[in-house]
């Protein structure tokens, strides 16, 4: 399952990063690390990005983006 | 004058032994959002002098002055998330601090967000260099129930953190003491040494000993830790310019590393530096247990609603298209009104009364007089452009306006943020061309700018206006809409064949923090605003200037013509005519105008008033204006240009909206001009002619605004190619096509 699945309101935990070089660093160097928690806020109005809080702050991205980070479901 | 130097040998090379010279550099690095800007302007303000960091466009900002006898040079460098190689600000930020070594680090951290904000932090200490933490937004933090150890900060990282509220000027004198004092050793300065731990410390170390062996020259150019991670993540920008033959020892060093990690460097060390990051904040930071839902969160969910999010998003555009264009009118057409008369007529006067030949007179009226004019009627829209952008990104709606527009704006290549400088674009291209400083993607940036003059500006109404209103009176709407409509496609077309060629490639992420809502403080609102004019004022200002001196030689000269067809401007147009002659209009009258079009583009109907309609020229029968009359007139008219823009905002919340009326010699002039026109076009040569009109180059000072932004000609260049061929072909399509299926022939 990746981060573009999740539903609004559905948190999970990234289990892997499926991006590489610079994508993946910027993702990095924006707080998204494998272990960490991730809850989807919303989606855009027109689809597209997607809006989520990660080490309690808000962060958007594609959901081309989003695909590439693996996460598991947490209750 | 001798001046004596005094050298200090040994290890104590204090700053204030030459205290009378030395000026302490301070470094201010932080993340977006921190309250960077604002803290730099409540310490600097007046003094803040902003430039560009050479080669890019990135604004640099930097202040020298005194504090308690002390020297102090502020550079603010880019607002970063890190001090990874891979964004223009990001590498700004890095090389200066490694390149250029300033006494002192300050860095702003978000109180509110500490956790991500110290990864940057993290990053800083490993530079080795003196570093002041200054915990900004505290005000913010402590409403939150937010408890920051500040005493515990302090001894983990080993340098001063300091409380402050930017916005209300709280903890800015603790700050400038912690900084004069950056030479008292009673003071923490130097960062202690995190540990990141076994595997990572090993594989530095013997990084570290073999280039503190083998490459002595390199430690004294660069903080050796810094260069040790450096070298181990493969940062190919900091290994610019290092040449270390053998490299495998690294490989070796890290071997370990990497198998018992199974990872990258780079991606190992960012998630040591978050873990250290989040180690610190959990040490030193106590949260409420209970989270009330937040003001931000509240207006998100009415701002970023599924249904309401757009309609919402589209009306805070027209408002603040509205108020930028409405506010800044009136004031533009006083300017205009006192270039174009009481400042003309004392300038005539002086000069004859120091009896100068004519054409100096002609050339300080009509050239420069007019010249500086036309500058300054830019000023009104630019302040007003720059105060509502201003606005909007402080406040933080700035990122939710490109969360709301990225998928539309994302498929023709382009960013959720360029949706409003495009915007802006219908009312002038100008101030547009400005607002893409809001995109950070120097490649989103140049697609937007490249495709906003297609977006039809306010200056090329006036010339619709004359054509629809001589052939299509009634279909005026229509038209008018089809040529704006016109536009808006050919920027779609535009953009998916740029995506396609000249920015081919991967599109850049679009990975954007949703900032939370805070209001400007005005003070830095005003500060931004006024240094975005004053810039526009003075460096666009004289090409403008220049330009517009040039086209008054183009227009007058050969001295004493008598026919606008003998000046420069009309041989012009008698050259280009034939190129024009398969759209419908190849004769030197249309062509010259569109030449003049090249200032701006409502001078097109300027000039061809000028061509075609003989003037009489009794205008100077009327009586002439005393200076009083002068003076009480410049003071009545500006305040009534004040009531007009007070006037204009209110209307603009209201449903009505004020139309200047036109003087009855305008409307004369353009009654007779439509009359000369008629018989010079057809209804199909007519419309060919207006869409040339909207495509064809940006004008000159769209060209400067250009210049400015990007540093270069070249985007300028392009766009100037790419209209041209697109405006011919588009009006060769429309009349040799028209002409074929018989319509208005």
């Amino acid at each position: 399952m990746n981060l573009a699945m999740l539903k609004p309101g559905e948190t999970g935990r990234i289990t892997k990063m499926g991006a590489i070089g610079p994508l993946k660093r910027r993702l990095m160097d924006m707080g998204v690390l494998v272990g960490e928690r991730v809850k989807v806020e919303k989606i855009a109005p027109l689809g597209d990005p997607i809006e989520v809080t990660i080490k309690s702050y808000n962060l958007s991205l594609r959901k081309k983006e989003a695909e590439g980070i693996e996460v598991e479901g947490v209750k | 004058m001798s001046t004596q130097t005094t050298e200090v040998k040994g290890k104590n090379t204090d700053y204030r032994l030459d205290d009378e010279k030395k000026i302490i550099t301070v470094a201010v690095a932080g993340n977006p959002n921190s309250g960077k800007s604002t803290l730099i302007n409540a310490i600097a303000s007046s003094r803040l002098h902003v430039g560009n960091w050479p080669g890019v466009t990135v604004e640099k900002k930097s202040a020298l002055f005194e504090y308690e006898g002390t020297k102090i040079k502020l550079v603010d460098l880019p607002g970063t998330y890190s001090l990874s190689p891979y964004t223009q600000e990001e590498i700004i930020a890095g090389d200066y601090l490694v390149h250029e070594k300033p006494d002192l680090i300050v860095n702003v951290v978000d109180a509110t967000n500490l956790e991500r904000n110290l990864y940057l932090t993290v990053q800083l200490l490993e530079l080795g260099l003196p570093v002041i933490v200054a915990m900004n937004i505290y005000d913010e933090a402590v409403a939150k129930g937010y408890e920051i150890d500040i005493k515990t900060m302090e001894e983990m990282l080993g340098v001063r953190v300091i409380p402050t509220v930017a916005t209300k000027k709280t903890g800015l004198d603790d700050l400038l003491k912690a900084i004069t004092g950056v030479a008292d050793s009673t003071f923490l300065h130097r960062p202690k040494r995190l540990n990141y731990g076994d595997d990572i410390e090993a594989a530095a170390s013997v990084v570290e000993s073999r280039v503190r062996n083998n490459y002595p020259q390199l430690t004294e150019k660069y903080p050796l830790r810094w260069l040790a991670f450096k070298l181990m993540e493969g940062d190919s920008h900091a290994m610019e310019g290092i040449n270390l033959g053998d490299i495998s020892f690294i490989g070796e060093a890290t071997e370990h590393l990497r198998k018992a990690h199974g990872e990258d460097i780079e991606s190992i060390m960012a998630d040591e530096r978050y873990g250290l990051a989040s180690g610190l904040t959990h040490e030193v930071l106590k949260k409420p247990e209970f989270k009330k839902m937040e003001i931000t969160e509240k207006i998100d969910r009415i701002v970023l609603n599924r249904f309401l999010g757009i309609p919402i998003f589209l009306a805070a555009m027209w408002l603040m298209f509205k108020l930028t264009f409405d506010f800044s009118a009136p004031f533009a057409d006083w300017i205009d009104a006192m270039t174009t008369g009481p400042f003309k007529r004392w300038a005539e006067a002086l000069l004859g009364f120091i009896h100068a030949p004519a054409w100096t007179a002609s050339l300080v009226t009509d050239g420069i007089i007019a010249g500086v004019g036309f500058v300054i009627v830019f000023v009104p829209v630019i302040f007003a452009m720059m105060f509502f952008i201003t606005f909007l990104e402080g406040s933080g709606y700035m990122a939710r306006a490109a969360f709301v527009m990225d998928r539309a704006m994302h498929a023709i290549g382009l960013h959720g943020k360029s949706f409003i400088p495009m915007l802006l674009g219908f009312g002038c291209n100008v101030p547009a061309v400005y607002a893409t400083r809001t995109l950070e993607n120097p490649r989103d940036k140049a697609l937007t700018a490249l495709l906003i003059p297609l977006m039809s500006c306010g200056a090329r109404l006036p010339v619709y206006v004359v054509f629809i209103g001589a052939f299509f009176p009634a279909h005026a709407g229509t038209v008018l809409w089809s040529l704006y409509v016109m536009g808006i496609g050919l920027a779609v077309l535009m953009g998916l064949i740029f995506k396609r060629t000249l920015f081919k490639g991967e599109s850049p992420m679009f990975i954007m923090e949703l900032p939370p809502y805070r209001l400007p403080s005005f003070r830095s609102l005003m500060i931004h605003t006024w240094e975005k004019g004053k810039h526009f004022l003075i460096k666009a200002g004289t090409y403008i200037l220049a330009v517009s001196i040039l086209v008054w030689f183009l227009l007058n000269l050969p001295w004493g013509v008598e026919q606008r067809k003998d000046s420069y401007l009309g041989k012009m147009g008698q050259v280009i005519a034939p190129a024009l002659e398969p759209l419908g209009f190849g004769n030197w009258e249309a062509a010259s105008s569109l030449v003049s079009g090249l200032i701006a583009k409502e001078i097109v109907v300027g000039t061809m008033g000028e061509i075609y309609v003989q003037r009489t020229g009794d205008t100077d029968k009327t009586e002439v204006p005393t200076l009083t009359d002068d003076l009480k007139e410049i003071g009545t008219s500006f305040a009534n240009a004040a009531k007009d823009a007070a006037g204009n905002v209110i209307f603009t919340f209201g449903i009505a909206s004020m139309s200047s009326e036109e003087s009855a010699e305008e409307t004369e002039d353009r009654s007779s001009l439509r009359g000369m026109i008629k018989g010079q076009f057809t209804p199909l040569s007519a419309y060919a002619f207006i869409t040339f009109v909207l495509l064809y180059m940006p004008c000159v000072v769209v060209a400067i605004a250009m210049k400015q932004e990007f540093g270069t000609w070249k985007w300028f260049g392009i766009a100037f190619a790419y209209q041209m061929v697109l405006a011919w072909v588009v009006a060769f399509i429309i009349y040799q096509g028209g002409t074929l299926l018989g319509i208005g022939g």
